[in-house]
């Protein structure tokens, strides 16, 4: 019994060994991957934006991003000592708004995409797996919200139902952006589905559940995953276009609030300093997003690899 | 020796529609047509014949992963296409396959004590300790070593992949195993230790097997019958002694004579077949192989040969066998 334990203990190390070294290879591929450093380097800086956004509050009521204004500040104002990126027009730090802004980028981004994936993929297994009627049925409907023009939609929808919270415009994106993702799972899943070890879990007996869930969702999820940084991007800029346009969560501060403030109270040529950060960083953000998608393309599709060295 | 059946095929049948689509109704591709066969307790029936003929397709008819469109296999007199889904599954644990390509037959994403242990999960009363010593023990059964529990498949080479197909096949105790061609995919000197390995399996745990097979040197040294198809048709069924000593169809001559012989000074008795293997989607009219036979008649153009025991346990599809010996 002794000599099993001592046996099931050195699997479980060697196991441990496994996904370190695994990890350490993906790590070592990824690392020679200049546009996944930039990504990943921006974004870090951009988490850490998110995470300090709650310090300013701490030191000072005025510095909070939505209702702090500054009583000795009546009009918009350059960079300052008090202020490091100056004021908007009724006197808040547009400092403590940008970092604000990261922590709704990431949460709109993050969750919009995590739940289209989640709904894409649910989608995406289902066709593929069942096949005949529910294939056709599912991808019909997904072609038909995938030619919808999504901001459009959803500006729509806006102004049909007023003012939308931010969970709503987070719903919305999902709800029109999982038919793409979807798509490409339904691809995966049916040449999964033709591979004999699927045969092989039917013969010892799994259940439909099982294969799904057991022996094909496993093998398409980095799939899922990659797309998800792609759909952050694509979440991001969609909740900043709407809200530049006026029809954002008037109780949140995100970059696309700070640049419709700046548009509607006549800035735009006037205030660089105000304008030029959101701006930049809504770029930068997508633009970090798309480049750690392309990295991990890579890590995750050997074949990609090779080219990229022949190349 | 009067031997007991467990495996009754016939009339077996899949056809394959190919092509269809709003505009045309397709067409049929007779992949299996008609096979009708008997497997006995604890032999070994290897089923050979050139790629395309069917082989793969019986094997996974016989296990009910594809839906026959016509026909029965009965396993122990239980008709397997009647079975409900529970039944099958339970079933499953009699009958089992080994695939032919160990590299996509393995889930990459589960290790080898996960891909083993399948099997043994829908039995309830095992517990966790149980089912994984199980597994520790088939895995030395066919091999591999105990370490080797939690890797997964990539890290095995083909000879120890296919080791782990056997492991998972084996681990329910089946008493039918279909191996479907188990060793195209390896290199000779690993094919020797599988079959080695395969042939101490069933000695070991009474296993029937159905062969699949296109390497004749190998259904030499396993089979104890062998079944010769050719477009999705018997040709000829007979002990191996019987197919090897005299052949009586001559497709199976051909096919037999085809195989290199490291014999030396052995006559050069080759009968060479000329053209190509007719294409599934519109096999010739009456025998399929009277385009190539070198002895083919009129009546072989015409009329379907029956498949019928020539003497005791040796069946032939053909108008005008050959003499024995």
């Amino acid at each position: 019994m002794s000599v099993q334990q001592a046996t099931l203990q050195s699997l479980k190390a060697g196991r441990r060994a496994l996904w370190r070294q695994r990890l350490a290879e993906n790590w070592r591929v990824f690392r020679g991957n200049l546009l996944g450093k930039i990504g990943l380097s921006l974004l870090v800086m951009f988490g850490l934006m998110a995470g300090l956004s709650y310090i300013p509050p701490l030191i000072d009521p005025m510095y909070h991003p939505m209702t702090g204004v500054d009583p000795l500040v009546v009009k918009s104002t350059g960079p300052s000592l008090t202020h490091w990126l100056g004021t908007d027009f009724m006197g808040r730090d547009i400092l403590s708004q940008l970092l604000a802004g990261a922590r709704v980028a990431f949460m709109v981004g993050v969750s919009a995409a995590f739940m289209s994936v989640v709904l894409g993929t649910a989608v995406g297994m289902t066709a593929g797996y069942l096949g005949k009627t529910t294939d056709t049925l599912l991808m019909r409907l997904a072609d038909m919200i995938m030619v919808l023009p999504t901001l459009l939609v959803v500006l729509m929808l806006a102004a049909l139902f007023g003012q939308l919270s931010i969970w709503m415009i987070v719903l919305m994106i999902a709800l029109f952006r999982w038919p793409g993702v979807s798509r490409v799972i339904r691809a995966q899943t049916l040449s999964l589905k033709q591979r004999p070890f699927i045969d092989a879990a039917r013969v010892a007996g799994a259940s439909h559940t099982r294969i799904i869930f057991r022996h094909i969702m496993p093998n398409v999820l980095p799939l899922a995953f990659l797309y998800m940084t792609f759909r952050v991007t694509s979440a991001i800029v969609i909740e900043a276009g709407l809200a530049f346009l006026g029809f954002g969560d008037p109780g949140t501060v995100s970059w696309g609030m700070m640049l419709q403030w700046v548009w509607k109270t006549g800035h735009m040529f006037t205030a660089p300093y105000w304008l030029l950060p959101p701006g930049i960083c809504i770029s930068l953000i997508t633009l970090s997003f798309y480049m750690l998608g392309r990295a991990m393309d890579e890590v995750l599709d050997p074949r990609l690899r090779d080219e990229t060295q022949a190349g | 020796m009067k031997q007991q059946t467990i495996l009754e095929v016939k009339d077996l049948t899949k056809y394959f529609v190919v092509g269809r689509s709003i505009v045309s109704s397709g067409e049929v591709v007779k992949a299996v047509d008609g096979l009708s066969f008997d497997l006995f307790q604890g032999e070994t029936l290897s089923f050979v014949g050139e790629s395309g003929c069917g082989k793969s397709t019986t094997g996974r008819l016989v296990l009910r992963l594809i839906e026959a469109t016509r026909g029965t296999v009965s396993y122990k007199g239980r008709d397997v296409a009647k079975l409900s889904g529970g039944e099958l599954r339970k079933l499953r644990r009699e009958m089992q396959i080994i695939f032919q390509d160990p590299w996509s037959s393995l889930n990459p994403r589960l290790t080898v004590g996960q891909i083993i242990g399948e099997g043994l999960r829908r039995n309830k009363e095992l517990s966790q300790a149980e089912r994984k010593r199980r597994v520790l023990e088939m895995m030395e059964t066919v091999g591999l070593r105990p370490e080797q529990y939690g890797r997964h498949p990539h890290e095995f080479s083909g000879g120890q992949r296919q080791r782990l197909g056997i492991a998972r096949a084996l681990i329910v105790g089946p008493k039918l195993v279909v191996a479907d061609e188990p060793l195209s995919a390896l290199d000779v000197s690993v094919q020797a230790q599988v079959v080695n390995l395969l042939a101490r399996l069933k000695r070991e745990m009474g296993l029937s097997y159905l062969f699949i097979s296109h390497d004749l040197a190998v259904v030499e040294h396993i089979s104890d019958r062998i079944a010769v198809m050719y477009l999705g048709k018997l040709m000829e069924l007979a002990s191996k002694q019987a197919i090897y000593s005299g052949p009586r169809h001559p497709y199976t001559q051909a096919l037999f004579s085809a195989a290199p012989t490291a014999e030396v000074g052995r006559p050069a008795d080759r009968v060479i077949l000329s053209g190509d293997v007719p294409s599934p989607l519109n096999p010739p009219p009456g025998c399929r192989f009277h385009t190539r036979c070198p002895h083919a008649q009129d009546d072989c153009r015409r009329l379907e040969p029956e498949f019928r025991p020539l003497e005791s346990g040796h069946w032939v599809a053909c108008h005008h066998p050959l003499a024995r010996g």
